[in-house]
């Protein structure tokens, strides 16, 4: 049983098929929803909400039907949608409150956790603020409290870095992060923007006019990749170079220090430090690979037909 | 855990039975309508009529009062199923001003604010979001119609010096059904409206406009087509017709002005199902998707 299973799901909305024969298993910590506009991630998220009703397969979030059991499954779900969407008039505090008695908590566990969730995302200074008055920043932030409040199994953010500046956004992506590794909730994360994505996740579904034009795993693509490495170096580069040869890796060297090397799976980055301070180099600038996610988004555009990559399905 | 302890933890404690959190938005629904001071304004002032009825009561059960008011007494003192009905009509029509200022702030916040994505991504369903909504509603405006109506018609019992309530229960039912009816009505009306009027001010004003504005076509109709059947699109002569025969009042002899009890009960069920078809268009979490 994976955290997602869909059956050959399929949601029409009017007359359009909207998602079209979703088949898989997303099994991920952090699963990355990935498309672009219109792809059909929001009709996947208000589909495993129970918002829509498949006219074919199934959806199961932890191996619950999302149409038959959706007030179960929305219990263990926390929801941080896409645009604005609180109740201006509340108090911050009273509407997280508000959520987490919804969501099943007692009256005053609810108030409690509303506070401490608040502080988690930052909010504590301003949580008896009507949230009207707040800033786009904060509203996201307000949101995602509420999302965590009642301690989801399930933590669905739909477009979490939507509209935040540079900072606001590093600050969201920091608490996703420490969301992820805090290891009790799993994470759900739609966004169009691939370095979100990169930053969080560790499995990726990629669609594209509704259909699943990729599903994969990150973590393997970035192993698989973590072979390419280009240094700049300032020092004795050839014998630097010759050194880390004997490690057994291809190397190339070129004007100005700069050494591309292909590492085999048993060499660290912590190897070819210990090789320059041994020699006296200073490696000025280490670049791993770390493209990977790019490049299964462009493949998975290209491809008309909607493959996945790594033979998931 | 402690409000300083910037960790996250799980939730591992109890969780509350899925059916009591429609008692939760009841409850929030119920906070947020009186959190005005405009509410308990309006509360206070649908409480006068009620007092004053009460001093009635009180002077028509005393000796002192009949014999002061001398041979008008039986007429201006009498306390009788016409009396109650001029209660009843009173505090109804009280409650439609109720209505049209608390039935918008329960619904146009939230859509103002796009919150139904956020709450009924919680285990709560659309027909439970509007339910506990209409108890909060339906709750308020019982404050104001048959709950001091019934507390009338007991005191009326306890001071009259012949035994009274018993003799006269088809008064008490009638007014708790007449009330019920009304304001379950209104307040099904009420969140309809509201919920496809994002401003409360004209929300407010749609509210009125529903209520008396069919009764103006129904006139027109009624003399064109030269027929009494256009009176079932007159809200306020519809539910005197029905107040006047729950409460057993005899009715005007003008039979222009009476319409059968059955046709008003369809034409109020119909209203019913109309005000539950527009919630079900506009009470949805869908989000609209921009680009």
């Amino acid at each position: 049983m994976g955290v997602i299973d869909l059956n050959g799901v399929e949601v029409r909305l009017g007359n359009r098929t909207v998602l079209n024969n979703l088949t898989g298993e997303l099994n991920g910590h952090a699963i990355g929803l990935l498309g672009p506009n219109g792809a059909g991630k929001s009709t996947l998220i208000n589909t495993l909400l129970g918002f829509h009703l498949p006219i074919k397969g199934d959806a199961r979030v932890f191996g619950l039907d999302t149409h038959k059991d959706r007030a179960q499954i929305r219990g263990g779900i926390g929801f941080m949608p896409e645009n604005d969407s609180f109740i201006g008039n509340m108090k911050g505090v009273r509407f997280v409150r508000y959520m987490a008695e919804l969501a099943g908590l007692p009256t005053g566990v609810a108030l409690e956790r509303a506070h401490e969730a608040l502080f988690y995302v930052g909010l504590g200074e301003v949580r008896y603020r009507k949230v009207n008055t707040y800033s786009l920043g904060m509203k996201q932030l307000v949101k995602l409290a509420q999302a965590l409040a009642h301690g989801p199994k399930l933590l669905i953010l739909d477009e979490p870095t939507n509209g935040l500046d540079p900072v606001a956004r590093q600050r969201m992506i920091q608490l996703i992060k420490d969301i992820r590794k805090e290891g009790s909730i799993r994470l759900l994360i739609s966004s169009h923007l691939l370095r979100d994505i990169d930053e969080t996740c560790d499995e990726v579904l990629i669609l594209k006019n509704g259909r699943i034009a990729s599903l994969c795993n990150i973590e393997e693509e970035r192993r698989s990749n973590r072979s390419f490495m280009e240094l700049e170096t300032v020092g004795a580069t050839e014998r630097f170079s010759v050194s880390i040869r004997g490690l057994g890796c291809e190397c190339a060297t070129f004007p100005g220090g700069r050494i591309k090397l292909v590492i085999p799976d048993h060499i660290e980055a912590r190897d070819l430090y210990v090789i320059a301070s041994e020699q006296g180099v200073q490696i000025r600038r280490m670049n791993q690979r770390r493209d990977s996610l790019e490049d299964i988004f462009l493949r998975a555009m290209d491809n008309d037909q909607g493959r996945t990559a790594n033979g998931s399905l | 855990m402690a409000v300083y302890k910037r960790n996250y933890s799980a939730y591992t404690g109890s969780v509350t039975p899925v059916w009591t959190r429609v008692l939760v938005l009841a409850r929030y629904a119920f906070d947020e309508a009186w959190s005005s001071k405009i509410t308990v304004g309006l509360f206070i002032f649908c409480l006068i009529p009620c007092v004053l009825s009460l001093v009635v009561i009180y002077l028509a059960d005393n000796p002192i009062a009949r014999a002061l008011v001398g041979a008008r007494g039986p007429n201006l003192l009498a306390i009788d199923a016409g009396f109650f009905l001029k209660v009843l009509q009173t505090q109804s029509w009280l409650a439609l001003v109720m209505a049209s200022w608390i039935a918008p702030r329960l619904i146009t916040f939230d859509l103002a604010d796009n919150a139904l994505p956020i709450l009924l991504s919680h285990p709560i369903s659309r027909v439970g979001y509007v339910f506990g909504k209409f108890i909060a509603l339906f709750g308020s405006l019982s404050l104001i119609t048959w709950i001091p109506c019934l507390l009338l018609f007991v005191y009326q019992g306890y001071s009259s010096a012949q035994p009274w309530a018993m003799s006269n229960l088809q008064i008490a039912t009638g007014l708790l059904s007449g009330s019920v009816i009304w304001i379950a009505f209104l307040a099904l009306l009420g969140l309809a409206l509201s919920s496809w009027v994002k401003w409360r001010v004209v929300a407010t004003g749609v509210i009125f406009a529903a209520v008396f504005l069919p009764a103006g076509v129904g006139g027109i109709v009624s003399a064109v087509l030269r027929t009494k059947w256009g009176l079932l699109l007159n809200i306020p002569v519809m539910m005197s017709n029905l107040w006047q025969r729950l409460l057993g009042v005899p009715e005007p002899i003008n039979e222009r002005l009476s319409v059968p009890t059955v046709a008003i009960a369809v034409m109020l069920s119909l209203a019913c199902l109309v005000c539950v078809g527009m919630l079900n268009k506009r009470i949805r979490a869908r989000e609209v998707v921009r680009g």
